[in-house]
């Protein structure tokens, strides 16, 4: 065979190791050896019982309680026909043999001898099924002993594994907090996103005419108002129309500012009363919280609808709370916060780039000084569109 | 020159990691030296019954001259034996008797080596811890040489072998690691030795397509060739492959060759074939993306250094420091200690085709540097010109102790003395010897004389000009890798 190298010494094999424990770290957390398990058995046994008053070598005093098994030594029960006349002395043996026929005179010691040759016999077996007792006793505590160790094994192994677990379920609840946030950024931006941004040049070219109707009908409604207006001054103001009949984007926002500031002039304003501006704060975030996943699931009109609904609902609230709003600075900066709140949700707050929801983020629209406005703006139509359409309380 | 190889059982039919290692070698020093073996009539390695005739045969031209095994090994006793040895402080007379029924208890085999060893120039023995091994070396004396083929199991810590280890002219590892290990536990680092191994016949055009029309398989798949038994780790292998099935992203089916004594999970992806001859194995790993050597203990993997000869990645059980040793020294194959390493190196050889394909690239080349049969024969033959060049020391056996000492139990337990030995792979890279130029290395001189038993070989000249001339190749009378 002809001499040349084909080694590929790219490979590195126990970089290629490396590499793959790695992954398995990432994957499952710290991955250990059997070895370090069994270490990590012993270490635990000392730090985690010893508090407990349990010992913490116990494997070690159970292995050290437990002798080196050796068969008892069986006693010598052996009783033979002769054993009652043996001597170790010849003389004194000879002289028994000589006088036995003498003693058998006085009684017959054979059913003696029987009964004592059965007794050893019975000796002997008991004596052998104590021992076979004490093998078998000792091979189940060396079967306690295994099993024991297994468990303390497998019980650490099962902490590992616990731990492991949690790390695990920590990584992914960390996940889907981001994820949610996520989704909230997105939300955000998909809802709240002005409506000329989002239309199609074409669709804007064909809604070009019917804006025009429709401004044209408008000054038709606005000259016809004005001349209500100026026939019933002296009497109640009327109900503005409600918003089903009114399309919600064509709401002139000017009208609705100087409704606004009407209600907070009005002398009959109700006043704020103790925990109501917490409670309010708390309407409002149930209903930015649902809004946005409500529209996002029902499309663009079905939520626009919802929303209008649910502000109807709270037709009461909401005014007392437009009323309540204008009363002081404080509640300016609130109600800033809260048209902030309903603007596209910076990534930086998506991605969690701030401490705090009312830390300014950089690009973040509703740091710029104009939106601290309580007045909506113009391109937002549909977050202010139903305070302006429902009726103030103090105008009922 | 005359070389006698004793070896337990040998025979075609017999496929036992050391027999076939005694048979190739066997067969390979035939075309340089006149070669005998001696061995037992036992074929099954559990019971060493008498299953073959006594007398002697031919196979593939080597002659054979076979020897009646005494009795067969009782389980009971022997388990009993192996128990008190490996677990409890004892005697050397309980190591003695542990050997006994170990087996394959040969007295004639022992006495034809006392009579005829002197006929030869080395009797080269296999395997350390068998009957014949041990009887053997101290019989043939100086001339006896030893290829352990030792695992890192209870038996090396054995007291007796010590003294064999350390008497013997020669030793030809497998292995860096086992060499480790026996020279920690017998301190014979002064004994001639070499990292050899053993080559393997690989066809030079296996047919991966023939073996699965044959078999039917289909897809990717991964091979296990040898005994399916829970001691060569196939149980451990069986959870590990369930958690990579249970991962839909792997396409691997494993294929299992070999006789199984352990129930095989039933599965699709799970093939069990049973006992293949050797051109269906060869087929089949040729056509596999890996082999897999889930063993624990193992001296030399001939089947995954066959699996390297045909370019194929290995992944091997990282509890066995041998196969891990090699893996890294080879750069040629991935190991595992756990079931995720497991599970994710299976899918870093199935996903990534560079991986695999430098894997079996380098496998392939440390197998022509390392095993590749011109490499083995020439540290063979390095080594017997060596020793046959240099004078045996008289007496190299320690004498056996006496009667009393025999039966004071003061050995250790022997599974305790080979925990104390250092573990973990030899990374090192093993120094290889050039391939010779030429395909046959060159023949060793004819045997002048038959020399005495115990005699030194000094008066025997020098061989001289008998090296091939390969690239690089040492000027020096020891062979490379050698050690002293």
């Amino acid at each position: 065979m002809p001499d040349f190298n084909v080694r590929s010494d790219a490979v590195n094999v126990e970089q290629i190791m490396e590499q793959i424990r790695a992954r398995i770290r990432e994957k499952r957390g710290v991955d250990y050896t059997e070895a370090q398990i069994k270490e990590l058995a012993s270490v635990k046994l000392e730090k985690f019982l010893d508090p407990r008053g349990v010992r913490s070598d116990l494997l070690e005093q159970f292995r050290r309680a437990q002798p080196t098994y050796a068969p008892p030594e069986l006693p010598n029960f052996a009783f033979e026909d002769q054993t009652l006349f043996e001597s170790t002395r010849g003389p004194l043996r000879f002289i028994r043999r000589l006088l036995l026929p003498i003693l058998k005179l006085f009684f017959n010691p054979n059913p003696l001898i029987q009964a004592l040759n059965i007794q050893s016999k019975l000796n002997a077996s008991a004596a052998e099924r104590e021992a076979k007792r004490d093998a078998a006793r000792y091979a189940f505590d060396q079967l306690h002993y295994e099993v024991m160790h297994n468990l303390v094994i497998e019980t650490t192994r099962l902490g590992i594994e616990v731990k492991n677990l949690k790390m695990r379920l920590e990584s992914m609840a960390s996940r889907l907090e981001f994820n949610e946030r996520r989704a909230r950024a997105l939300e955000s931006a998909v809802v709240y996103k002005p409506a000329s941004e989002e239309r199609p040049p074409q669709e804007s070219r064909r809604e070009e005419p019917r804006r025009e109707e429709g401004r044209r009908e408008e000054s038709r409604r606005d000259e016809s108002r004005r001349q209500d207006t100026r026939r019933s001054e002296p009497q109640a103001r009327p109900l503005p129309p409600s918003p089903s009949s009114v399309p919600v984007a064509e709401i002139p926002v000017p009208e609705e500012t100087s409704a606004a500031g009407t209600a907070s002039t009005q002398p009959g304003a109700i006043a704020e009363g103790p925990g109501q501006k917490s409670r309010r704060r708390r309407r409002r975030r149930g209903r930015r919280g649902s809004g946005a996943a409500a529209s996002i699931m029902a499309g663009p009109d079905q939520a626009g609808a919802d929303q209008s609904t649910d502000d109807q609902g709270d037709g009461e609230d909401s005014a007392v709370d437009t009323a309540a709003e204008q009363t002081g600075a404080d509640d300016a900066i609130e109600q800033s916060a809260d048209s902030r709140d309903s603007r596209p949700e910076p990534l930086e707050h998506a991605f969690g780039a701030q401490a705090h929801p009312d830390e300014p983020a950089t690009g973040d629209p509703a740091s710029a000084p104009s939106s601290s406005s309580p007045v909506a703006p113009e391109s937002e139509p549909q977050s202010e569109e139903p305070t302006s359409s429902k009726p103030s309380a103090p105008e009922q | 020159m005359k070389l006698a190889i004793v070896v337990q059982r040998y025979g075609l039919a017999i496929n036992g990691g050391a027999e076939l290692h005694a048979r190739y070698i066997a067969e390979h020093l035939a075309r340089h030296a006149q070669v005998e073996v001696w061995t037992t009539c036992a074929s099954d390695y559990v019971t060493w019954r008498n299953e073959l005739p006594a007398g002697e045969e031919r196979i593939n031209n080597i002659p054979v001259r076979r020897f009646r095994v005494k009795h067969e090994r009782d389980p009971l006793t022997f388990g009993r034996l192996s128990e008190r040895v490996f677990n409890e402080q004892h005697s050397i007379a309980d190591e003695l008797d542990w050997l006994e029924a170990e087996g394959p208890t040969s007295p004639g085999l022992i006495s034809h080596i006392n009579r005829h060893a002197a006929e030869f120039d080395f009797c080269i023995f296999f395997s350390y811890r068998y009957y014949h091994a041990f009887h053997g070396a101290r019989t043939a004396g100086a001339r006896a040489i030893l290829v352990p083929t030792a695992e890192r199991d209870p038996a090396a810590g054995v007291s007796i072998f010590a003294p064999i280890f350390r008497g013997v002219r020669a030793l030809m590892y497998n292995s860096p690691e086992e060499r480790t290990m026996i020279q920690a536990l017998a301190r014979n680092e002064s004994v001639p030795s070499v990292v050899v191994g053993v080559g393997s016949e690989v066809p030079q055009n296996p047919q991966p397509q023939r073996f699965r029309q044959k078999h039917a398989v289909k897809g990717p798949f991964a091979v296990y060739v040898g005994r399916i038994d829970e001691n060569k780790g196939c149980r451990e292998l069986f959870n590990h492959f369930n958690s990579y099935l249970r991962q839909k992203a792997g396409k691997l089916t494993l294929v299992l060759i070999g006789n199984s004594i352990l129930d095989i999970p039933q599965h699709p992806r799970i093939r069990h074939l049973g006992f293949l001859d050797d051109t269906d194995k060869f087929d089949a790993i040729a056509g596999a993306e890996l082999l897999i050597m889930p063993s624990f203990f193992e001296s030399l993997s001939m089947v995954a250094l066959e699996a390297w000869a045909l370019g194929r990645p290995v992944l091997a059980n990282a509890k066995c420091d041998v196969l891990k040793g090699q893996c890294i020294r080879s750069n040629a194959g991935l190991y595992y200690d756990s079931e995720a390493e497991f599970v994710e190196t299976l899918r870093a050889i199935e996903f990534n085709k560079w991986i695999a394909g430098s894997l079996g690239k380098n496998g392939r080349q440390y197998y022509r540097d390392n095993y590749d049969w011109p490499v083995v024969e020439r540290k063979y033959l390095d080594m017997l010109q060596r020793l046959a060049a240099t004078p045996a020391a008289a007496n190299a056996f320690e004498p056996q102790p006496g009667w009393m000492e025999r039966r004071k139990a003061t050995c250790p337990p022997a599974a305790q003395v080979v925990a104390a030995t250092p573990i973990g792979p030899s990374v090192a890279p093993e120094m290889s010897i050039p391939r010779p130029a030429g395909p046959v290395a060159p023949p060793l001189p004819r045997r002048a004389q038959t020399p005495d038993r115990g005699r030194p070989a000094q008066s025997r000249p020098a061989p001289q000009g008998r090296r091939p001339q390969g690239r690089g190749r040492r000027s020096s009378g020891q062979g490379p890798g050698a050690s002293r």
